[in-house]
């Protein structure tokens, strides 16, 4: 570099480099003057000097940040020069105090967010310096000892940690190794039993097609031969298809001949896939995984593995052309994918399969299920499908239940690994078990079904019996006026309708008690012939009433968005003033909140604006909160007073 | 060095002056030693520190949680790495001890005459003796306050007496033989922080107290016989001593005997400055006297203004004779160190450089063999003056809080400090010359970790 040659004339350039370095906003060293510094410091001995004088000189000043870009550097240095260590280490006592600021007398300087990041790093790299070269300095090991057994700082133990990691790391290593090792043992001894196994079932399936294949040789053979001279005048497209189709129709078809053959087979075929296969693949795995003194067994197993593989699946392939009969086992994992790719389709998806595999009859029941339909309707399919079948019936019964998670694993109790996806958790940072798992009864109560409790709108009904002063009684209970008894549907004039005249004349002269007990007495009878009429007058009444809510839901809504966007503007303006308290445009820049704000944050920082007090994000939060929280009261307030309108 | 070696085998240089050369030469490349290591079993302040005066192998420490323990510092408990030699405590004696101290111990002090008794005092009003090979509490002496401080004779032959200064205002000396109290010395104001024997005579006590006053006693008569004005000063060292006047003076002694301390004091106020006949005469009387009947009744008529002198503003913290005795080095909590002419009793003004001492413990400091240099407990740092000039001449840093007491061991030129931060620190001189080659290969392995690594 050329800064070299200048530090041969200037004999310290060194304290200008760091003065330089130091004097800025940025969390690093600017990665330019560092290298310079190192590279001048490596140039000589006095530089070293110099340093070390005029970081212990910015270490002093009275800024945090300072102080961190300081001591970025000087761990920059530490590590590389002995010097430089033998020189820092003298005043050790005094960098400390300085770095981690542990004496009371002397606190770290403002900022403090930046004064805790200087204390959290200073004690990090305490730790590093006491690791590395610890017992070549004993002020090191005095330092971090004072500060760990003395004043009890929490160091962040990497290296303990490290260890500790690698430990748990070589045991589980060592314990799969283990496990591999059983397993190949196993291999060892069974070997050529599985093999013997394996060959057989190929050998039977081979047996089953060179049979299937006898039969349909001659057929298949007059088709080929035809269709090649077809085919040659076609465009490419439609000689695919028809390619396609002759296929399908040269495949063999099951009938009632070979069907036990297609049984056989197909029986075979599953046995090799789920069982052979997958079991191969295995034993590869674990082959290739295990760590052994004796190789020769282990690459002749493996290459016997490979080649039985491969066997298995070209008999697959052969099984698969022949015949669609040989419908794969459905690989679950793209069934499971489809469905869950898209919310909306999943119902459908369902229908489908449904309307696949049973009648007509439950499609409506379905869509229901899914609109969660008014509770008045649920009766008619009941009734409906009572001649129906009993699956039908019974799911009419079912409850409706809104889509959630909870319906993915409906009804299993099953364990469940907590890292599922085999995520690599090497880069977390806390401990991690591989293996854990959480159990069924857990799964169960995280998928437990929470629905919102809706409150059915109730319209009470006034009491409305007849008052002696003349009027009706506007009491509003919900079952029984303490003064006139059951609520129950009146006329005009206050008369219960479908009563005798006379016993209402006696409810008129009778004193409350006697009343109610009167009531409580035939209320059973009224019940029956109370319906009509009711429902009608609930009708009527409800359809009112919801109007009237929604209104009054509206105005709150409106209320409440109005308060809101109010308090957002208050709270925008406080922050505004807030950041700009200190500038000169306190007062006039009000208006201009959200101006002012952004121009704050593409102010440029200097040291001296860092120490300047500014609103917090946190205070911000604080402050918003507070504001809700009235804001909060003043709804339930104003709700209560419709409440009270409401009762009135 | 091996031109020396060879100028002393020639003969051209005398072995003592050759030794003094070698020691000065270590004393002064004092630092932090990072191959010895004294493991503190403490969980407290360390007071006290003090190598046993025979062997010089045993460091005594006593600390705040009412511990003590003994290292061997010859030899090593165990290495760290192969380069650290650690010192763990050979035993430690603490509350958990049957009869150990409830409180911190202030004082630990060896038995001079051999390793197989040691003292403690402590703020539990106790002094306590034990019996090194046992561990076990052999007498113990109920003092009516805190203890500050214990102190025995170096040179004694005829008494085998512990003085233990305490809050009282009253120093006593415990006399291990009988287990009693055989003095009860009074005179000071307030209690008594600091002790030391003189080490020219074996009856002369020298107490330094919170009245700030040092008080000397001769403990074969009541009553203190001097106490120390600052204010008294003579400068620089006293002439050396000339036979004819020394004659005259033991004459003249004899005839003015009834005059008392105070007017000669008096008279030497006059002329502080003088170097002549006058003074040489005045200062040398106190060594007759002490050797002459006639002193004896001149102090019981000490005048009270005299008996109201202070040495220090404040508290008279430390105490240290020099190995010759023929000075004394206080330091008191107006942060000032005071040199003072024990023969004359007056104070040389040595001006020592500005420094801070710790006010409210007592301060325990070193001097070296020569008495050239003072090794001082500075808040957490200690500081070597040259007793002389006053000036600094080196600063160890490396306690985190302060430093209560320092020991120089003369054998191994080796500093021994101690302090608040529970630390018992070593800090010696880079390794012996002798072994220097064959350590360096030693260590040239060692320290290949410790290199320049400079990747970019």
């Amino acid at each position: 570099m050329g800064r070299e040659e200048e530090s041969d004339e200037v004999p310290a350039m060194v304290p200008r480099l760091i003065e330089k370095a130091t004097n800025s906003t940025a969390p690093e060293v600017n990665p330019r003057l560092l290298k310079a510094i190192k590279s001048t410091v490596r140039y000589s001995d006095d530089e070293v000097h110099a340093a070390v004088q005029s970081l212990m000189v910015q270490m002093k000043k009275p800024h945090s940040q300072v102080r961190y870009l300081a001591v970025l550097i000087i761990d920059e240095l530490f590590m590389r020069s002995k010097l430089f260590r033998s020189l820092l280490v003298i005043n050790f006592d005094q960098f400390l105090s300085l770095s981690v600021g542990f004496r009371r007398n002397m606190p770290l300087p403002p900022p403090f967010s930046i004064a805790s990041n200087l204390r959290k790093m200073s004690i990090e790299l305490l730790e590093k310096w006491n690791s590395s070269y610890g017992i070549y300095y004993r002020q090191l090991r005095l330092g971090f000892d004072y500060l760990k057994n003395t004043l009890r700082f929490q160091f962040p133990n990497r290296l303990e940690i490290a260890a500790r990691l690698q430990q748990e790391r070589r045991e589980r290593e060592m314990r799969t190794q283990q496990i591999l090792l059983n397993k190949f043992e196993n291999l060892k001894d069974n070997f050529s039993s599985i093999k013997s196994e394996i060959q057989l079932t190929i050998d039977e399936i081979g047996e089953c097609l060179e049979i299937i294949n006898e039969k349909e040789e001659e057929f298949n053979l007059r088709n080929f031969s035809e269709d090649d001279e077809v085919g040659e005048f076609q465009s490419l497209t439609l000689r695919q298809i028809r390619l396609d189709s002759l296929k399908e129709g040269q495949k063999v078809q099951e009938d009632n001949d070979n069907k036990a053959i297609f049984d056989a087979l197909r029986e075979l075929f599953k046995l090799l896939i789920s069982k052979h296969l997958t079991s191969v693949q295995e034993w590869i795995s674990v082959l290739i995984r295990v760590d052994l003194n004796d190789l020769k067994f282990r690459d002749t197993a493996l290459k016997e593995f490979i080649d039985i593989r491969n066997v298995i699946q070209s008999v697959r392939n052969r099984c698969v052309q022949l015949g669609c009969v040989l419908n794969d086992p459905p690989s679950q994992e793209e069934d499971i994918w489809e469905e869950g790719k898209i919310e909306d389709y999943i119902p459908q998806n369902f229908v489908m399969n449904r309307s696949l595999v049973e009648n007509s009859v439950d499609i409506p029941s379905r869509h229901k299920c899914k609109k969660s339909a008014p509770p008045g309707e649920e009766n008619n399919p009941f009734d409906s499908s009572q001649s129906v079948s009993e699956r039908s019936r019974l799911l009419a019964e079912a409850p409706v239940l809104t889509w959630g998670p909870f319906l993915d694993n409906w009804g299993s109790k099953r364990d469940v690994l907590a890292n599922q996806r085999g995520l690599e958790l090497d880069g977390h940072w806390g401990r991690v078990d591989y293996d854990a798992v959480i159990p069924a009864e857990r799964i169960a109560e995280l998928s437990v079904h929470r629905t919102v409790y809706k409150e059915e709108a109730v319209e009470i009904q006034p009491c409305l019996a007849p008052l002696r002063k003349g009027g009706l009684c506007q009491r509003k209970d919900l079952r029984e006026c303490p003064f006139h008894g059951p609520i129950i549907p009146r006329d005009a004039l206050g008369n219960p309708i479908g009563r005798s005249p006379c016993s209402t004349g006696e409810i008129e002269k009778d004193s409350s008690t006697e009343a109610t007990a009167h009531n409580g007495e035939n209320g059973a009878e009224e019940s029956p012939n109370m319906g009509k009429v009711t429902i009608e007058q609930l009708a009527k009444q409800a359809v009112k009433n919801v109007r009237e809510r929604d209104r009054e839901v509206k105005m709150l809504k409106r209320a409440k968005l109005a308060k809101v966007r109010e308090h957002n503007e208050v709270v925008l303006r406080e922050a505004a003033i807030a950041s700009t308290s200190y500038s000169e445009a306190t007062g006039e820049r009000r208006d201009a909140s959200h101006e002012s704000l952004s121009e704050g944050k593409t102010k440029k920082l200097t040291l001296a604006s860092m120490l300047k007090k500014k609103v917090t994000a946190k205070d911000r939060i604080s402050q918003r909160l507070l504001s809700t929280r009235t804001k909060y009261y003043e709804l339930v307030t104003m709700y209560d007073g419709k409440g009270g309108l409401l009762m009135r | 060095m091996w031109k020396e070696v060879r100028d002393r085998e020639a003969g051209k240089l005398p072995p003592i002056t050759f030794a003094s050369r070698v020691r000065s030469c270590r004393v002064s490349a004092l630092g932090l030693s990072n191959h010895k290591e004294i493991v503190s079993p403490h969980h407290g302040a360390v007071n006290a520190l003090q190598v046993d005066l025979t062997e010089g192998r045993y460091l005594l420490s006593g600390a705040s949680d009412g511990s003590a323990a003994v290292y061997d510092i010859q030899r090593a408990t165990d290495y760290e790495e192969g380069l650290i030699a650690r010192h763990r405590s050979l035993f430690v004696v603490d509350k958990q001890h049957e009869y150990g101290h409830k409180f911190a111990i202030s004082t630990a002090i060896w038995y001079p005459v051999d390793t197989g008794l040691f003292v403690t005092g402590s703020f539990d009003h106790f002094v306590k003796v034990w019996d090194t090979n046992t561990t076990q509490v052999v007498m113990d002496f109920k003092m009516p306050g805190k203890v500050y401080g214990t102190a025995m004779s170096s040179i004694a032959k005829a008494h085998m007496l512990i003085a233990a200064g305490s809050a009282d205002v009253q120093v006593r000396l415990c006399d291990i033989a009988s287990g009693a109290f055989t003095h009860t010395l009074s005179g000071h104001r307030d209690g008594v922080m600091t002790l030391e024997w003189s080490t020219s005579s074996e009856w002369i006590l020298m107490t330094g107290g919170r009245d700030g006053a040092i008080r000397f006693w001769d403990i074969r008569r009541a009553g203190c016989f001097r106490v120390l004005d600052q204010s008294q000063c003579q400068l620089g060292r006293r002439p050396p001593f000339l036979e004819n006047t020394s004659k005259k003076i033991v004459a003249r002694t004899s005839l003015a005997g009834s005059s008392s301390l105070a007017n000669k004091s008096v008279s030497r106020k006059k002329s502080p400055l003088g170097n002549g006949m006058k003074q040489s005469q005045a200062l040398h009387k106190p060594q007759n006297l002490l050797r002459t009947p006639v002193r004896q009744r001149s102090h019981p008529g000490m005048s009270s203004s005299h008996d109201r002198a202070t040495a220090h503003y404040g508290a008279v913290t430390g105490l240290k004779a020099s190995v010759d005795g023929m000075y004394l080095l206080s330091s008191g909590s107006d942060s000032q160190l005071r040199l003072w002419d024990i023969e004359s009793g007056l104070n040389i003004l040595a001006k020592y450089e500005e420094m801070s001492l710790q006010t409210s413990k007592s301060i325990h400091l070193a001097l070296n063999p020569d008495s050239s240099l003072v090794f001082v407990p500075c808040m957490a740092t200690v500081k070597a003056c040259d007793v002389w000039s006053g000036l600094t001449l080196q600063t160890f840093r490396g306690h985190y809080e302060l430093v209560n007491c320092c020991y120089f061991n003369l054998q191994d030129q080796e500093l021994y400090t101690g302090s608040n931060d529970r630390q018992i620190l070593v800090w010696s001189p880079p390794s012996a010359i002798i072994n220097d080659l064959e350590e360096d290969n030693r260590k040239e392995q060692k320290f290949s970790a410790d290199k320049d690594n400079w990747s970019d």
